[in-house]
């Protein structure tokens, strides 16, 4: 994967001369982590996993921002009253045997399944992705302060992940998500920006704010259970780093204790952590899907995947069986993507298998 | 030193947990929730006067500490209330936990017969393309929505067989269950922890020698079993095989062989060693089991705790969700401490 | 037909031509490329040499404990055994070599902490060493042994000791448990990896008196593999000088510390500081080890050898002798 390559070194540069410019001097001070970049990048190109793994996250992404403005049907549309009851759990019509008809057949309500999914994706994506980018900082901060200051923080810090884990993520992630869609529907029916903001965010129509609070209250929950996995994780790992000399010594020149923590402590911890970030991309993904499944999510007519996948439940095998093998797939698809991602950073965060293509790439050169 | 102290002190730590526990049950119970009485009451049309009468009943007026010392008395002598149909909650859920329990135990025979092996054979075909496909189930397995699982394998059952839908969970006679539910009168503490076993129908039939029912069960419950292990199975695998390969590559292995030890010898020490990451993993995935089940029973049809939730949240059944969430936090607890003990039997160094 | 062997007498281990080589993504690494030594019964001998000079593979190779990607290219390690058979380690049958480690030939390896399986006791490590070789051996007896091994290290209170777990020691008692094993069935050959590098300097003195004692008692042949010089003078009859692979200077423990004659180790023994003299700079051998991947050609010690000639470019030198017993390999000793 040549193109990548060069393509990922021309980001890598452009990002050194735009800090280049900010502050001169900046391209020699960090030319040993440049290159480190480069070789990443390197493995990266180099890795299948990681590289039909990005493609899948690109591919997902793009239509997650474009989805619902290019999806065709409305979701608020029910067809079968205008279409009639047949249109109720169409089967896919697939060229070149069929035409004229939704390719993938219809959902229960007689709309396109294609055009839904457009607007399921955006669902899905929004949800992983900021249950993960809020839930995991806030729990590698805690995690952070437990680790580093100790003692009475420590103790507090860690009691109260411990109690948060002592409950099964889902199981407390339904309790959660059945109490709050009242407190949220309050709010979003009072703050007129707020229901302007998270019905652009989710594409979905205002006035479905009672559906949207449901969203946000899964989402809220989410990251009420996906925070104490990171305290726990970079604890530990702010454990063993702390007794590391360079620490000491940063001490000892009077780094105040926020300076030693992100700059020292944070970036020997982080390499697990964006893995495990990535990793529960798709987990998230694959978690709201299965609370909306539960019927904790939003209600008709939003067309969130796993919800539409329950409501097919009813129907099935006979008549709904496409509606679940596809939107199934689409939602192992969107997992898979970030599952593939984070297994090949693993494998490109860890500095041995660094070194091993490091080498390879020298011997290449001098040929 | 040694596993004493380390299960007082481990034991200890169960208290804050609890109490911690109780907390954030409050918080959902009655914190949250904007208007609590609606919640509790459900979406039914109610009458002022008994309106009135439930507000004070679960002093919903009363300030916090009262209202959390009722809670936690309602939750700890089990009396929680139902109070849209009257029924006490603990009674109902009880018995459904059982039927829950089964199912992530037969999920967890799964899992362990699918990953360990699999597991073992990706050690010893390190990086060849068993190695790779055991990678890429692990993959798939944590991308596949475990409810879209579920279909699939109903879709192939029924597209084979045109089995129909079972109903409800095989159970010992009832003659097996009073004698199950009256040990705790003739043996004191053994009996109480046989007869809290004795909620799962298949416990129950094995200690009354009903080997027939334990058949039935797994007949029933072999395809979300089957399920629960293939979407797990990969995961567990990766891990039973980095884990052996981490421990045969150590130091001490060599000592070992240096010393002349036998093969088997040094196979001992190696498993020991691979088996304590392995028990932690396995432990923090018995609560992804429960998990699972929940949502397994949805789609089976099974008479547990998780359809208990599910038409719960239907029906906005408030005291059930919270006494569900109680109940699964406390058996999850008691899972971890047991699983914790055992670490710590195996590894010495965590009795510090 | 059964290949005989012959060693001279009292010779009890001899190692000829020796080469391992490691086969990694960054190239072929020549660990050791053609090493010669003899151990009698009875003494010790001294192998010295910097980090990565390939003392510990080479002693690793001789019993094949090598482990992919090394790999053991070729050589002879002939071995008297206690039955007075000769058998060459490099080409005997696995389950009799099984039976010699442990048996006839111990290790002493480096690293205590991670020699030892956690989440077995000391006793434990002792008796399954035992028991590998002696299967009648009950727990009882074994233990009962442990013990007075233990005691014999200088570890205080060995009936409690023996029931620690590793990480319930201190580094110093790892390590003299880690003797222990090794003693625990009497071996004939002791190859110790810097032996006692964590412990006092008393307690240092103690344990290598006590295995002089046990070798003058039981004829244990002894290496012992080294960089402290001192222990050197006071316990190896024989000395090895090891450089990148090879052997470069041999001899009498006197003839070495009086007479060297390679380049390499006089700087050796200048850069040992002098308690007695007042210096303004400690010396130390400038340059670093090279490359064992591609090596340059001629001897291997010519970019940082102050007496480098061109012939020490070119060709690699071979062993000159300088007394009885004593040869080291430098071109400087042609001339002689």
């Amino acid at each position: 994967m040549e193109m990548l390559y060069k393509a990922l070194k021309r980001a890598i540069w452009l990002y050194a001369s735009f800090r280049e410019r900010l502050s001169p001097g900046w391209i020699t001070k960090n030319s040993s982590r440049i290159k480190e970049w480069e070789l990443m990048a390197y493995a990266y190109s180099k890795s299948p996993i990681g590289v039909v793994g990005g493609a899948i996250v690109f591919i997902m992404f793009i239509l997650a921002v474009i989805g619902p403005f290019i999806a065709w049907e409305p979701y608020w549309e029910y067809k079968i009253v205008t279409l009639g009851e047949e249109y109720r759990y169409r089967a896919p019509c697939l060229p070149p045997g069929c035409s004229g008809e939704p390719i993938l057949g219809t959902d229960e309500w007689g709309r396109d399944l294609l055009a839904m999914s457009l607007y399921g994706i955006r669902i899905s994506f929004v949800i992983s992705i900021v249950v993960v980018l809020l839930g995991a900082p806030l729990g590698i901060i805690l995690g952070l302060l437990a680790g580093y200051k100790g003692g009475v923080v420590d103790e507090v810090i860690m009691r109260v992940t411990d109690v948060f884990l002592a409950f099964p993520g889902l199981v407390l992630a339904i309790a959660f998500a059945s109490v709050l869609p009242q407190r949220i529907r309050g709010f979003l029916e009072s703050n007129s920006i707020a229901r302007a903001f998270f019905a652009a965010l989710f594409g979905l129509r205002e006035t479905e704010y009672g559906q949207i609070a449901a969203l946000l209250s899964i989402w809220f929950a989410m990251v009420l259970v996906w925070w104490p996995g990171y305290t726990r994780v970079v604890r530990g790992s702010v454990l063993s780093v702390r007794e590391m000399p360079f620490i000491e010594a940063a001490k000892l020149a009077g780094l105040s204790t926020w300076r030693i923590l992100i700059k020292h402590i944070l970036p020997n911890v982080i390499s697990p952590v964006i893995v495990m970030m990535t990793f529960d991309i798709a987990t998230a993904t694959l978690f709201a899907a299965a609370l909306s499944f539960l019927g904790l999510g939003p209600q008709e007519p939003v067309p969130e995947l796993g919800f539409l996948i329950s409501k097919a439940g009813q129907f099935f095998p006979e008549r709904s069986a496409h509606v679940v093998l596809y939107l199934g797939a689409l939602l192992l698809i969107m997992a898979l993507g970030w599952n593939l991602l984070g297994d090949a950073l693993r494998d490109i965060l860890d500095p041995r298998t660094r070194r091993a293509i490091e080498y390879r790439l020298e011997k290449e050169k001098k040929r | 030193m040694g596993m004493g102290s380390f299960l007082a002190r481990r034991v200890l730590t169960f208290i804050p947990t609890l109490i911690g526990v109780l907390l954030i049950t409050y918080l959902i119970a009655y914190a949250i929730p904007a208007d609590p009485v609606r919640a509790w009451v459900g979406e039914k049309l109610m009458n002022p006067q008994t309106l009135e009468q439930i507000k004070i009943k679960y002093k919903f007026n009363a300030p916090w500490y009262e209202q959390f010392s009722f809670l936690v008395h309602q939750l700890l002598t089990g009396e929680l209330e139902d109070p849209v149909r009257h029924r006490n909650v603990f009674t109902e859920i009880t018995s459904r936990f059982g039927v829950t329990v089964e199912v992530a135990i037969i999920g967890f025979i799964f899992l362990v017969a699918i990953g360990m092996p699999l597991g073992l054979l990706a050690a010893i075909f390190k990086d060849t393309p068993l190695d790779f496909a055991v990678r890429i189930m692990a993959l798939v397995g944590s991308s596949l929505p475990s409810f879209v699982l579920y279909y699939f394998l109903i879709l192939l059952l029924f597209v084979y067989t045109r089995t129909t839908y079972l109903a409800g969970i095989p159970e010992p006679t009832l003659a097996c269950r009073t004698y199950v539910s009256s040990l705790p009168e003739f043996i004191p503490v053994l009996g109480h922890v046989a007869s809290a076993l004795g909620n799962v129908p298949m416990f129950a039939a094995m200690m009354c020698g009903e080997l027939s029912v334990v058949g039935e069960t797994f007949k029933r419950l072999y395809l979300p079993g089957l399920a629960l292990g293939l979407l797990n199975g990969g995961f567990i695998a990766r891990i039973v095989r980095n884990s052996l390969l981490d421990a045969f590559s150590a130091e001490f292995i060599l000592y070992g062989k240096a010393r002349g030890l036998r093969r088997i010898s040094l196979w001992k020490h190696a498993f020991k060693n691979a088996l304590v990451p392995l028990i932690t993993v396995l432990g923090l995935n018995l609560g992804g089991l429960l998990s699972g089940a929940i949502i397994a029973e949805t789609v089976f049809n099974i008479p547990g705790i998780g359809r208990y939730m599910y038409e719960a949240i239907m029906r906005l059944n408030f005291p059930v969700i919270i006494a569900c969430t109680f109940l699964v936090a406390i058996v999850y607890v008691t899972i971890n401490l047991v699983v914790d003990i055992l670490y710590a039997v195996v590894d010495p160094r965590i009795r510090y | 037909m059964v290949k005989q062997y012959s060693l001279e007498e009292g010779v009890l281990l001899k190692v000829e031509d020796l080469v391992v080589k490691f086969y990694t993504y960054a190239g072929v690494v020549h660990a050791v490329s053609g090493v010669s030594f003899y151990v009698k019964e009875g003494e010790t001998i001294a192998l010295v040499g910097e980090t990565g000079c390939g003392k510990t593979v080479t002693t690793r190779a001789i019993t094949r404990l090598i482990e992919s990607p090394g790999r053991i290219e070729s050589g002879v390690a002939l071995f008297r055994r206690r039955d007075g058979s000769i058998v060459d380690l490099l080409r005997v049958d696995e389950d009799v070599l099984r039976k010699i480690r442990g048996d006839e030939i111990a290790y002493v390896f480096q690293d205590p902490t991670s020699a030892l399986d956690p989440l077995y006791t000391i006793g434990f490590h002792i008796y399954e060493t035992m028991k590998a070789h002696r299967p009648a051996i009950t727990k009882k007896v074994a233990f009962k042994k442990a013990i007075e091994l233990l005691r014999q290290v200088l570890i205080p209170s060995p009936e409690t000791r023996v029931k620690n777990y590793p990480h319930e020691m201190s580094g110093g008692m790892r390590q003299r448990s880690v003797i222990a094993i090794s003693l625990s069935n009497l071996p004939r050959l002791l190859i110790a990896d810097e032996p006692t590098t964590n412990l006092d300097v008393t307690i240092q003195a103690q344990i290598l008196d006590l295995l002089k004692r046990l070798q003058v008692e039981n004829k244990i042949g002894m290496i012992l593999i080294t960089h402290n010089l001192g222990i050197v003078a006071e316990n190896a009859d024989r000395v090895y000088i090891m450089y990148a692979g090879k052997i470069v200077e041999e001899g009498v423990t006197e003839q070495i510390f009086y007479n060297p004659q390679h380049p390499y180790t006089k700087l050796l023994l200048r850069a040992v500081p002098d308690p007695t003299k007042r210096v303004e700079k400690l010396e130390a051998i400038p340059g670093t080890i090279p490359s064992l991947i591609d090596p340059p050609p001629g001897c291997k010690f010519h970019p940082r050898c102050p007496f480098a000639t061109e012939k020490c470019t070119r060709e690699e030198p071979p062993f000159f002798n300088v007394e009885p017993q004593h040869r080291a390999a430098c071109w400087l000793l042609e001339r002689r």
